[in-house]
């Protein structure tokens, strides 16, 4: 499985290049190549730990950090209605990287090679309007981590905590910028599944190149988004992966395509196309069917038609990516239209990325049905 | 002015290249020290400036650290529970190098993904693939590529340095090439490290030295402020950037006193040039009055000389003050490191303004010194053929005027001393009066100073001692300014010698008192003995008696003072100097009765025995008695000494910084040593140091701190060694036709060259004698007054006789010196030729 494999490359790569759009005279000198050049394959994994094939799961421990692994993550995408009818999308993901391995034992607080990153998006349908803000702590003295008993990951201010046990559910989301904020309550209505076999994700011919990652699929949510300064109550589904490994791609990988979807006939989808350089799709790129009783079933490539349908430009240059979507899946007879809640959903921080809400709606064997999700699309961006 | 002005002018001087090159020299010379200080001073503070502001950054406000620090754990709560964000940590600290020797590196600790913009120019550490290195390597550091390229080094090498007494490689990750000037300027000099590793470098556990902060509005800052903890403080970016610069003040104030002293002397020169040509020219200027020049006139062709002297005079001192600038910044910022902060200047910055001033000043202050020959010049009527000696007439007929003159001006001095101020610039304004003053009476001095020596010269030198005595006498009006200029000279010499003595002996004898003990025990750097290990080692048996100290910070409003923890087994009297006492008795101190402060911090405050002095305490705001004011010249920041029983009860800060030991009565200091390297074993690098090391070392750091005095010093004698040389020079090719009757009528060369090296000799020790007083005179106002008021410091005034023998004997040699070349001519030259040439 790749798509967290390539977003994680291209994150790590937010770490690096964060400033770069600010003093691109400071960025060349320092580095003296291309931050691309960077991630390119060449670059050492010595001293990390590799996701190398299946293993049993251990829970709770892994809900918590695995800080051997060059990166993780924890990642919250949800659709949102308020009483009034009013739509939202949401993103909330922590990020960790671990930027340089086996170090030693230090006996400052503050000593870490843990880094954290959080996205927070907010996307407001009937104001035609997307917020987001990006935050970075080290992974020390408590600003910034991940614990398990109970459960609870977070990055200064902004959380999402837990129980405990082989079941952290529900969770509490908790995160707020200076123009909105969420807290909201997520109360799983499926068991989480294991992607890929047992959780084992491939993504490439070398056994190394995988990483770990499950997901829960649906998790009912309530709870309240403030914004403009009045506090909106709203209820919704939501998403979670948890994934984590050493590898990034290959070069041809250019970037993906990855939906999640949530169906009003209880069934849940995840797929993504993993895009080549030359035109064509990663053979490895795949999906996965949960049905609404929480029996999941894999779907490859070939039992997947994405068509995009419309493309949007960003104001910001260089990037078009596409906002519709024909999806067809013979073999479920599903053939769903899916469609931007708002076309500008692109994340504009050092690193560019699209991460929206989507609607949903088409038919199941002829019967018509309606839902939500996410897409998010990387790799459009030509060149800065 | 006609034409005919001009080139008498010209030709006067032309004719007289020697006295013309002198003056031009004196004069470079008085404009070049004053520039050079000027620059170094402006560079100093703008250094400064810079380096505060690249470090400080876009920060509104700052949160120091009490004496309980302020920890990391207090740091993650604001940002974690209270959801701040505009915070960024910073740790600092100083390391030397190898490398560069002779200056402090500033280590500088932050955390990257914190700082949020907060220095600009730190940004880079965030790029690159750097910042995994910098985070996971403890010795990883980054710093400018200027820096590195003078260095020698580059990326990937390794920088060895010195921090608490070990030796570290630190290794070079990334290089910044910042895009605004400031940061390339006010970075120099600097290592950025991880917040962590710094921590761990500096020993600071885990605390901070403080947080900066971006706030805006008053709301967010009240909210901080309740956050923070008792006996920390949250204060305004900018100052205590303003609370460093005011240190320093003081003592640029006096750098810029002395600078101008030098001026004076070229001031003297100008004068004594003038005055000079004037007297030269009596025939010539009432010829040229004779067929029509107006008063007007010569008043302007006087003046306009002057000015033109003054004005090459001050072009040369620039270049040369420009020069000479470079070696006075190292001085300056040598001695503001050793006294106040680590500051890193290495370029002199010229400003187009400081260098207009000068061309203007120096111009106008020839003028002004050329006003009285100007005036005298324009006095002669038409047509009049003085002789010189008519002019002596004239001058000593001036004499009562000068006199008078010179006596107001002492008055003046005096009465200005006793004015109710404690500000700088009156007790500078009295030591210019007093100077000048006491020039205006050198001339008179030395007429009745020649009456007994044309006596005792006569008795040892016979004819030609009496008659080289009388000549100097007759001689005064050439010879009275010369004189006056080498008196000023000599006497800032015994003045600021005197001031550096007193001031050593002083330091010394305090020194001598505080470090009683046999042995000190420290760790390297601002680290702490374990308390465990400190109480082991006060109870050794080897041990008769024993302190401890602690030096950290406190709080109050927004001051932040200097605060010394005492434990001390001896009393109060016996370890410091109680200068004040008040009403209550000294032996409450040890149990917490109150606070004892130093001297130039009760200057500073305004403080005296028996009023309260309030202090941030982890209880709240607590206000202490004053116990008493007592000697320090540890700092001239000042600082407030308190029992450790007290810190203790308030603080819950066991740290301890150093313990002194005193030998049991039989034991040796080797024995004493090897007790206590026993003790500490390898359970922490302490660094053992004798008392008598330690006065050594800071009598050392002294000497560093006081070289620009010494430098300023030989400068101005200089200037005035070249005035004598050029005034007596004058005077003696001036009496050429004299000394030519003289051998005509049967003086052999031996003995003219006797008789003028004699007068040229007795000059320069009358100067010299007189010089004493006025050098203690000088002294006693240094010492006693602006060294008081500048730094807060009172010294006993210590005049070596050694000083004043070495004085006189300078202005002595000066004096012959002058008289080389003037009384070898004369002796050389065929009085025939002499004769013919004066009567052309």
């Amino acid at each position: 499985m790749t798509r967290h494999g390539r977003l994680l490359g291209l994150l790590l790569l937010t770490v690096l290049t964060m400033i770069a759009c600010d003093q691109p005279v400071q960025q060349a000198e320092t580095t003296g190549e291309s931050p691309l050049g960077l991630l390119s394959g060449e670059e050492d994994l010595d001293g990390y730990a590799r996701v190398t094939g299946p293993r049993d799961v251990d829970f709770p421990a892994d809900h918590g950090a695995h800080p051997a692994y060059r990166h993780e993550w924890w990642y919250v995408t949800g659709n949102l209605h308020a009483e009034d009818g009013r739509r939202f999308g949401y993103q909330l993901t922590f990020f960790r990287f671990n930027l340089a391995p086996g170090m030693e034992q230090r006996p400052a607080a503050l000593a870490t090679n843990q880094v954290w990153m959080a996205h927070l998006a907010l996307t407001d349908a009937d104001g035609a309007r997307f917020l987001h803000e990006e935050r970075l702590a080290r992974g020390a003295a408590g600003l910034a981590g991940a614990q398990v008993e109970p459960f609870r990951v977070w990055l200064e201010d902004w959380r999402l905590q837990g129980g405990s046990g082989e079941d952290p559910t529900p969770f509490q989301l908790r995160a707020a910028t200076d123009d909105f904020g969420l807290s909201l309550a997520l109360g799983a209505e499926k068991p989480l599944v294991l992607q890929g076999d047992r959780g084992y994700s491939q993504k490439g011919d070398d056994p190394g190149n995988a990483s770990f990652y499950y997901s829960w699929t649906r998790l009912a949510t309530r709870g309240e988004i403030r914004l403009d300064g009045e506090a909106l109550a709203v209820t919704g589904d939501s998403w979670m992966d948890r994934e984590w490994g050493t590898s990034t791609l290959t070069e041809e990988q250019q970037g993906w395509d990855w939906f999640s979807i949530q169906l009003d006939d209880g069934r849940d989808i995840m797929f993504y196309h993993l895009r080549l350089a030359d035109g064509g799709i990663e053979p490895r790129s795949k999906g996965l069917l949960v049905e609404a009783d929480g029996s999941y079933r894999l779907l490859d490539l070939d039992a997947v038609e994405l068509q995009a349908l419309r493309h949007w430009d960003s104001p910001e240059g260089n990037a078009r990516y596409p906002v519709a979507w024909r999806m067809r899946i013979p073999g479920e007879q599903l053939e769903l239209q899916l469609e931007a809640l708002l076309d500008d959903q692109e994340l504009r921080n050092g690193f560019r990325y699209w991460e929206g809400a989507i609607d949903v709606r088409g038919e199941v064997a002829g019967q018509a049905v309606q839902g939500h999700g996410y897409a998010e699309l990387t790799g459009y961006v030509t060149s800065d | 002015m006609s034409r005919l002005l001009v080139r008498a002018g010209w030709r006067y001087f032309r004719a007289r290249p020697w006295q013309l090159g002198l003056s031009l020299l004196g004069v470079a010379l008085g404009v070049a020290v004053v520039i050079a200080v000027e620059l170094a001073n402006q560079s100093a503070a703008r250094a400064f400036t810079l380096s505060s502001q690249a470090l400080t950054g876009e920060a509104t406000h700052q949160v120091h650290a009490g004496p309980s620090g302020l920890s990391v754990d207090w740091y993650v709560e604001l940002r974690r529970e209270h959801g701040l964000r505009d915070l960024a940590p910073v740790v600092e600290g100083t390391v030397e190098s190898p490398l560069a020797p002779g200056r402090s590196l500033r280590l500088l600790g932050v955390d990257p993904l914190a700082e949020g913009g907060m220095r600009p120019a730190l940004d880079a550490l965030r790029g690159g693939d750097g910042l995994g290195g910098l985070l996971a390597d403890p010795s990883a550091i980054w710093l400018l590529a200027e820096d590195l390229d003078r260095l020698g080094l580059g990326v990937g090498d390794s920088l060895p340095i010195e921090v608490h007494g070990e030796e570290r490689q630190l290794s070079i990750a990334g290089a910044l090439t910042p895009y605004r000037a400031l940061d390339r300027e006010g970075l120099r000099d600097v290592l950025i490290m991880d917040i962590a590793a710094a921590q761990e470098l500096l020993g600071r556990g885990d605390r901070l030295d403080r947080v900066d902060l971006r706030v805006d509005d008053a709301g967010a800052l009240s909210g901080i402020q309740s956050l923070l903890p008792a006996d920390a403080q949250l204060l305004p970016a900018d100052q205590r950037q303003a609370t460093l610069q005011d240190m320093t003040s003081a003592f640029r104030i006096n750098l810029t006193a002395f600078s101008l002293l030098a001026l004076l002397v070229g001031a003297f020169l100008i004068y004594n040039t003038m005055s000079f040509s004037v007297v030269q020219r009596r025939t010539l200027l009432g010829q040229l009055r004779a067929i029509g020049s107006t008063r007007r006139d010569i008043l302007r062709l006087v003046l306009t000389e002057a000015a033109l002297i003054g004005f090459a005079g001050t072009v040369i001192g620039l270049l040369l003050g420009i020069a000479l600038a470079q070696v006075m910044l190292d001085l300056v910022s040598r001695t503001i490191n050793d006294l106040y902060f680590v500051l890193s200047v290495r370029s002199v910055s010229v400003s187009p303004v400081m260098l207009g001033t000068a061309l203007l000043l120096g111009p106008v202050v020839s003028m002004l010194a050329a006003a009285v020959p100007a005036v005298e010049a324009t006095r002669i009527p038409p047509r009049a053929v003085l002789s010189a000696s008519e002019a002596e007439g004239v001058t000593r007929a001036r004499m009562p005027r000068q006199q008078a003159a010179g006596l107001c001006l002492l008055a003046a001095s005096g009465l200005v001393l006793l004015l109710p101020t404690s500000g700088l610039m009156p007790a500078f304004l009295a030591l210019f009066l007093l100077i000048l003053g006491a020039a205006l009476l050198v001339p008179t001095l030395i007429a009745l100073l020649m009456r007994p020596l044309a006596i005792v010269c006569g008795v040892v030198f016979g004819l030609p001692g009496r008659m080289a005595a009388r000549g100097v006498r007759a001689g005064l009006s050439r010879t009275g300014i010369a004189a006056a200029a080498l008196t000023v000279a000599v006497s800032a010499i015994i003045g600021v010698g005197a001031m550096v003595d007193s001031f050593r002996s002083t330091f010394g004898d305090w020194l001598e008192r505080t470090l009683q003990s046999d042995l000190y025990v420290s760790v390297p750097g601002d680290r702490h003995l374990e308390p465990e290990l400190a109480a082991e080692l006060r109870q050794l048996d080897e041990v008769a008696q024993s302190t401890s100290a602690l030096e950290t910070r406190v709080a109050d409003g927004d001051q932040r003072y200097q605060l010394r923890v005492f434990d001390l087994e001896a009393s109060v009297e016996r370890a410091f100097g109680v200068l004040q006492q008040g009403s209550d008795e000294l032996d409450g101190w040890a149990s917490g009765d109150g606070v004892l402060v130093t001297e130039p911090f009760a200057n500073r405050h305004g403080l005296s025995p028996d009023q309260r002095l309030k202090l941030k305490t982890p209880e709240g705001e607590r206000a202490f008695p004053v116990l008493a004011v007592v000697q320090d010249y540890g700092s001239s920041e000042g600082a407030v000494i308190m029992a450790r029983s007290l810190y203790e009860r308030l603080w819950d800060d066991g740290r301890i910084g150093s313990v002194g030991l005193r030998r049991a009565e039989g034991v040796s200091a080797k024995s004493l040593e090897a007790a206590v390297r026993a003790t500490v074993g390898d359970r922490q690098a302490v660094r053992l140091r004798s008392g008598e090391t330690l006065r050594e070392l800071s009598l050392q750091v002294f000497d560093r701190t006081f070289t620009i005095t010494h430098v300023l010093r030989l400068l101005a004698t200089l200037v005035a060694v070249v005035g004598i040389l050029s005034a007596l020079t004058a005077l003696a090719l001036e009496r050429a036709r004299e000394h030519a009757v003289l051998r005509a009528v049967g003086l052999t060369p031996a003995q003219l060259w006797r008789l003028v090296t004699l007068q040229n000799g007795l000059i320069g020790l009358t100067a010299g004698l007189l010089a004493l007083p006025l050098g203690v005179a000088m002294s006693a106002i240094l010492t006693q007054v602006i060294n008081q008021r500048a730094f807060g410091w009172s010294l006993s005034l210590h005049v070596a006789p050694g000083l004043l023998l070495e004085a006189v004997l300078l202005a002595l040699a000066a004096g012959l010196l002058a008289g080389l070349y003037p009384a070898w001519r004369a002796s050389r030259q065929s009085p025939a030729v002499a004769l013919r040439e004066e009567a052309l």
